[in-house]
């Protein structure tokens, strides 16, 4: 039985898709990342499984039952987009006020997760309008977390953290899908996905554009290469193996490529390579592969 | 449930304490009022100043035919009493859903394992018990004040009936409100919306009572089925009255949770 499963999802907003038959499942131990730009329909998704918003067809089963009831968001942690809390109550008391939706499940990991995320007590004591927006995102998480869920649910985790708690989030979400939580991990930064999710759903307009292990993600990315050479750029670029396509213009070329690089570097080493830049592939690079591929499929 | 209700208590305490407070207070001084100034002779001369049409307003209506009991009734019946618990009422009903989705913190606390219906009922029951304060703190200012000024008190049995008048009115302009935020997601404008219909329903109360010719108007007006006079004075039962304010909050407070039951959040 899957923790989360997701069938032929759609959500119309008048004339507005917000999304449009979506299906993924998410089993027990797995970090599944939700991939996709703004306005792409994730925090649709998400409201949607916790019943905030009603879709207009499809369904979601949690832990094989409907969502609609209640008890079943005990099982789930959430931590949403747009993180808002009272600002009248104490870092402390927010905790606590969560905390006790759940009397069967006790805030176990809330001191862990205070220490992994640096949070002080002096910083709990104050009130939340007096806490800048990092701290309150911890707290977010904190409150997501803190009661050891089966299932946890996280839309753009990370704004607002800095490197070092990043990285200590990453840790606590890798921990939690090793003693066998499943995570839910919606984000538009393909770095940060790429970091912990085993899976990842690419959505793009409403849609569910690919499925896909983050492996096989990665050999169909599409990675783009800048490079200026002394003298004219090598005019075969083209043909090494795993470039889809090069522009060359005088001594610099934009060189796309795709799955195992080894090759076009070991061409560039035979050239004269003045500066070479590599970015990180950007979201709308992955886009541009499976575009092309569903051009290919169509053709 | 208790867990919201707890968290409603110490949000608005304060805010509903001192309004009761404010209230007794009032009640106790339209009581200090009436024992130290002759305000039924001066009203009385007020009286025979004033345009034909208002002397019935001056007098019967408002005022008890001007004796010291009817200004006591009175005093449930001034502008200060009234907007005060329609201020409770609208504030706690607005901030109920719409002020809540205003602040965002909405889709965090449905997000807990808690039902809608258990989230509407919270809020429900906390304005129940804030009204029920309030209400309970007009009429021990009118009690304290009658023992200290050593007024004849009013029957228990008939300040106790007027508790419950003036309760299910603030209960209907609470359900009325909570319509509209249920609807809403801006508890500012719900308010202003609820404020305006309150104002207009007591314009309409004054009109109808000063004009013959607008008196057709009297039952579209919440006030209508509100009788300080009639309870205290004349010991009417008023049974119509609330049976009305009552099925009015209930059909409202039914329609409100339908309606929330089936709205996005936000």
């Amino acid at each position: 039985m899957s923790n989360l499963q997701v069938s032929n999802l759609s959500k119309r907003y008048g004339k507005v898709q917000a999304l449009r038959d979506a299906s993924f499942s998410l089993e027990a131990g797995e970090i599944f990342g939700y991939l996709g730009p703004n306005g792409a329909g994730k925090t649709t998704t998400l409201r949607i499984i916790l019943g905030l918003v009603r879709a207009t067809s499809g369904e979601v089963r949690l832990f094989g039952k409907s969502t609609m009831h209640a008890e079943e968001r005990a099982a789930m942690g959430f931590l949403p987009g747009e993180l808002r809390l009272y600002s009248d109550m104490t870092g402390l008391a927010t905790l606590s006020y969560f905390a006790r939706y759940r009397p069967e499940r006790p805030p176990v990991l809330r001191e862990k997760l205070l220490e992994a995320f640096g949070v002080e007590r002096s910083v709990l004591s104050r009130k939340i309008k007096f806490l800048s927006h990092g701290t309150k995102q911890k707290i977010g998480l904190i409150i997501a977390m803190q009661h050891d869920p089966d299932l946890l649910l996280l839309d753009e985790p990370t704004t607002g953290l800095d490197p070092l708690v990043q990285q200590a989030f990453r840790e606590s979400v890798l921990d939690f899908a090793r003693r066998g939580r499943a995570v839910f991990f919606s984000s538009h930064v393909l770095s940060e996905v790429e970091a912990v999710c085993g899976r990842v759903a690419i959505l793009r307009a409403g849609g569910i554009v690919a499925v896909e292990s983050i492996d096989n993600l990665r050999g169909k990315m599409l990675r783009r290469l800048k490079a200026r050479f002394r003298g004219a750029a090598p005019a075969d670029l083209a043909r090494t193996t795993g470039v889809t396509s090069a522009e060359i213009l005088g001594n610099e070329a934009v060189v796309w490529v795709q799955g195992d690089v080894n090759p076009l570097l070991r061409r560039l080493a035979q050239a004269d390579v003045e500066n070479f830049v590599f970015p990180e592939p950007e979201l709308e690079d992955i886009f541009m592969s499976y575009y092309r591929e569903g051009k290919g499929a169509d053709a | 449930m208790l867990n919201l209700f707890r968290r409603l208590a110490a949000r608005h305490a304060v805010f509903v304490i001192v309004c009761a407070l404010i209230f007794a207070a009032f009640e106790f001084l339209i009581c200090a009022l009436v024992s130290t100034i002759d305000i039924g002779a001066a009203l009385k001369e007020l009286r025979k100043s004033a345009p034909p049409f208002m002397q019935s307003m001056l007098g019967e209506e408002f005022f008890g035919n001007l004796t010291s009991r009817g200004m006591l009734a009175f005093g449930w019946n001034h502008p200060m009493a009234v907007a005060l618990g329609a201020a409770i009422a609208i504030v706690l009903a607005s901030r109920a859903v719409a002020g809540e989705i205003e602040i965002g913190a909405m889709e965090l606390v449905l997000s807990q394992p808690l039902s809608r219906m258990k989230y509407l009922g919270s809020h429900v029951a906390f304005a129940l018990a804030a009204l029920s304060a309030l209400s309970l703190g007009g009429a021990a200012g009118t009690t304290a004040g009658q023992s200290f000024y050593s007024l004849r008190v009013f029957e228990s049995s008939a300040l106790l009936k007027l508790s419950m008048n003036y309760f299910l009115l603030q209960c209907a302009w609470f359900s009325l409100t909570l319509v509209f935020s249920v609807f809403g997601r801006e508890g500012g404008r719900v308010s202003g919306a609820a404020f305006l219909i309150a104002l207009l329903s007591y314009i309409i109360q004054v009109i109808g009572k000063l004009l013959p010719a607008a008196t057709f108007l009297l039952p579209y007006s919440l006030y209508n089925y509100y009788s300080p006079q009639a309870i205290l004075i004349e010991s009417k039962s008023e049974a119509s009255s609330f049976s009305v304010l009552f099925v009015f909050s209930a059909v409202c407070l039914g329609f409100a949770a339908w309606r929330f039951q089936r709205r996005n959040i936000p």
